[in-house]
């Protein structure tokens, strides 16, 4: 039989989204939007290149502010910094005082951090409804991809 | 090729990367949606005509019913035995609802339409549920507590992976041993060779909650990626982690 090992600890409660994903299709493109759906892998671009011009190029640097977000804990902010299509970097802009709080977030900034930089082809979640839809991950890929 | 469609009351999104044959590839995917919507027609607990329906009034017998639904109740059947129970499309003082095995069966029956048909390279996720083709692709698994976030992500050359959890629909998976919901865990991933496996283990091992993550794990053919009540991640050792990318 198989064994099942516990890897990692994801976060304390109700903490905090490292960063803001803000749904635009049909309107601008966000770079938020670029980090978690990038541009299909190289071997996967054939039928879909040159459909955004909105990519970044790949040299370009760009640092964004979340949304400041209260939580019981206190406020939380967080700014990222792009590079071309990947995050590069997260740091807390504002941070609540609570220890176990302050423990946490670089657990949960590392392994987001980690997820989010990869480059996604599509998204498994459990089902989703379809007015959940439209502002979800899935939604964004598909509509860089059509 | 890109198309999403609305089936079932969920997205499925349909990309399709081979070369060439542009009117064939619609036509496939014609074929494939056309097959979901006939499926929601047949079986669906929603529809008073359905056959499901139809069977769970007494209107059909065993013997009458199509040879499709008697392969999914007897796919119920064998996750219900399984799980101990855990697992039921026969709730008390509620209708047969057997769409937990209905979804993975009936896409994992689409992806071999298109495969049927020609395709090679092509991803079919339906409301999250994902089947694979011709990769690698590299699949993103929702957050469990953050829309916009991924908490891990593999890489899948051929197979499916499904997820269940609590956080779109609420509350909706119980426990058939208590009847109550399940809320042991916070999200869990099956990867498998196919998405009837895949969904269905998926689906019964969140019913069962805790325990229902080394009960899958020990399922043949099957890699796990578990988040518990505490937020601890769980996974088996053969799941696909992809690597960092280039």
């Amino acid at each position: 039989m198989k064994r099942v090992i516990p890897v990692l600890v994801l976060s304390v409660a109700g903490l905090i989204p490292v960063w803001r994903y803000e749904p635009s299709i049909g309107t601008t493109t966000t770079t938020t939007t670029e980090a978690v759906a990038p541009t299909p892998t190289p071997s996967a671009t054939s039928s879909s290149s040159g459909s955004s011009s909105s990519t970044p190029s790949t040299s370009s640097k760009k640092v964004v502010q979340g949304t400041a977000i209260n939580t019981d804990k206190g406020t939380v902010q967080v700014q990222v910094t792009f590079e071309g299509d990947k995050i590069s970097a997260v740091s807390m802009l504002q941070q609540p005082d609570h220890p176990q709080t302050t423990a946490a977030v670089p657990v949960l900034i590392e392994e987001t951090l980690k997820a989010q930089s990869s480059k996604i082809d599509t998204v498994s979640g459990a089902t989703i409804t379809s007015d959940a839809y439209v502002q979800s991950l899935q939604a964004a890929i598909d509509a860089k991809g059509a | 090729m890109n198309r999403v469609e609305h089936v079932m009351g969920f997205p499925v999104s349909l990309r399709i990367d081979d070369e060439g044959g542009g009117s064939r590839l619609d036509e496939t995917a014609d074929a494939l949606f056309a097959w979901l919507r006939e499926v929601d027609a047949r079986f669906s607990p929603f529809r008073p005509d359905s056959e499901v329906c139809r069977y769970d009034r007494g209107e059909l017998r065993l013997p009458q019913l199509s040879a499709d639904l008697t392969e999914v109740l007897d796919l119920c059947e064998q996750y219900r035995l399984a799980t101990g129970g855990a697992f039921d499309v026969r709730l008390p003082g509620r209708p047969l609802d057997p769409c937990a095995v209905v979804k993975g069966w009936s896409v994992q029956r689409a992806a071999e339409l298109l495969t049927a048909a020609g395709a090679r390279r092509f991803i079919l996720n339906a409301g999250g549920d994902v089947v694979v083709s011709g990769g690698p692709w590299r699949v993103g698994v929702r957050h469990p507590e953050h829309a916009d976030q991924l908490c891990t992500v593999l890489e899948l050359t051929d197979g499916a992976v499904a997820t269940s959890a609590r956080y779109e629909r609420g509350d909706h998976i119980v426990d058939g041993r208590t009847g109550r919901p399940a809320t042991g865990l916070l999200s869990l991933s099956v990867v498998a060779d196919s998405l009837t496996e895949a969904d269905a283990t998926a689906t019964a091992a969140f019913a069962m909650g805790p325990e229902g993550v080394d009960w899958a794990a020990a399922r043949p053919g099957c890699e796990i990626f578990a988040v518990d009540a505490e937020r601890r991640v769980r996974r088996t050792p053969g799941f696909p982690v992809a690597t960092v990318a280039a």
